[in-house]
């Protein structure tokens, strides 16, 4: 039952990740690329997992339904990966400091996101 | 192959993705969801220690990830809805940022300042390190390939 919920709210996370990629391809313009779309994914995620532990302590949320969100949606909207990838992408386009700023941003940013979601969950 | 012509020609703002690469990718993010979901129950995690499951995820999906970039970057014939599936789709669900981040909340409060320190540097360096060896692994075989083609 639970992968089944996991498996369920995932896909929906991919998707909406995936939307958002699309989005941000289409509305690119002439900037150089810098992986906007992870940053986004990867701050909402953190906040998303962040409500949901936060929630999971004093509502009777079962422990299905947090690993449906924590796991399923939180874990696949964000990724890891690309964020890699991108990284290593724009160093091999000798463009460092937006390499620099891509590890910290989502790092800062994606700590401050479930830290906040922490707090107004619990 | 024949939604190719959508994606391809030289038009700068890329068309919206049809509804091949958009199965692709909820597939893609079931497998990757259930890979990862089945590997946390197999080897589990605790609070106080350095999550090495999703560590291993992270890392291993980060060089897949790189090197196939680099493979479609040399090949950009491939089908749009497969690189979708597979990119986005399964290595993107299978990988995930917000466990780290939440793993690394929690042992702040929890006061592992040694194993949220052990943590962040390991997943940055071999987060890193594994997508620089896939860029270079992915060039390889594109360049090898290359003669064949």
């Amino acid at each position: 039952m639970t992968a089944i919920l996991v498996g369920i709210f995932g896909v929906s996370g991919a998707l909406l990740r995936f939307s958002v990629d699309s989005w941000f391809a289409h509305h690119q313009g002439s900037r150089p690329h810098w992986p906007w779309a992870t940053l986004a994914v990867n701050v909402v995620g953190s906040f998303i997992i962040g409500i949901s532990l936060g929630l999971t302590g004093h509502l009777e949320l079962g422990a299905d339904w947090h690993a449906a969100v924590a796991s399923g949606l939180a874990g696949g909207l964000t990724t890891f990966s690309s964020w890699t990838t991108a990284t290593v992408r724009l160093v091999s386009e000798t463009r460092y400091r937006a390499a620099a700023l891509n590890i910290g941003s989502n790092l800062v940013a994606g700590l401050a996101a479930a830290g906040i979601g922490l707090f107004l969950a619990g | 192959m024949k939604s190719a012509p959508e994606e391809r020609g030289a038009a700068p703002r890329p068309g919206l993705p049809g509804w091949k690469a958009w199965t692709a990718v909820a597939v893609g993010g079931l497998i990757g969801t259930e890979l990862r979901f089945g590997a946390g129950l197999a080897f589990p995690e605790s609070t106080g220690a350095v999550p090495w499951t999703t560590l291993a995820i992270n890392v291993a999906g980060s060089f897949i990830l790189a090197t196939l970039t680099t493979l479609w970057i040399a090949r950009p014939k491939t089908a749009f809805w497969l690189r979708a599936g597979i990119g986005p789709g399964l290595l993107g669900s299978f990988t995930t940022f917000s466990a780290l981040v939440m793993a690394i909340d929690q042992q702040i409060r929890g006061g592992f300042h040694a194993t949220w320190l052990a943590y962040l540097g390991l997943s940055l360096v071999l987060g890193l390190g594994a997508a620089a060896a896939g860029w270079k692994t992915g060039k390889a075989i594109a360049d090898f390939g290359g003669d064949a083609q």
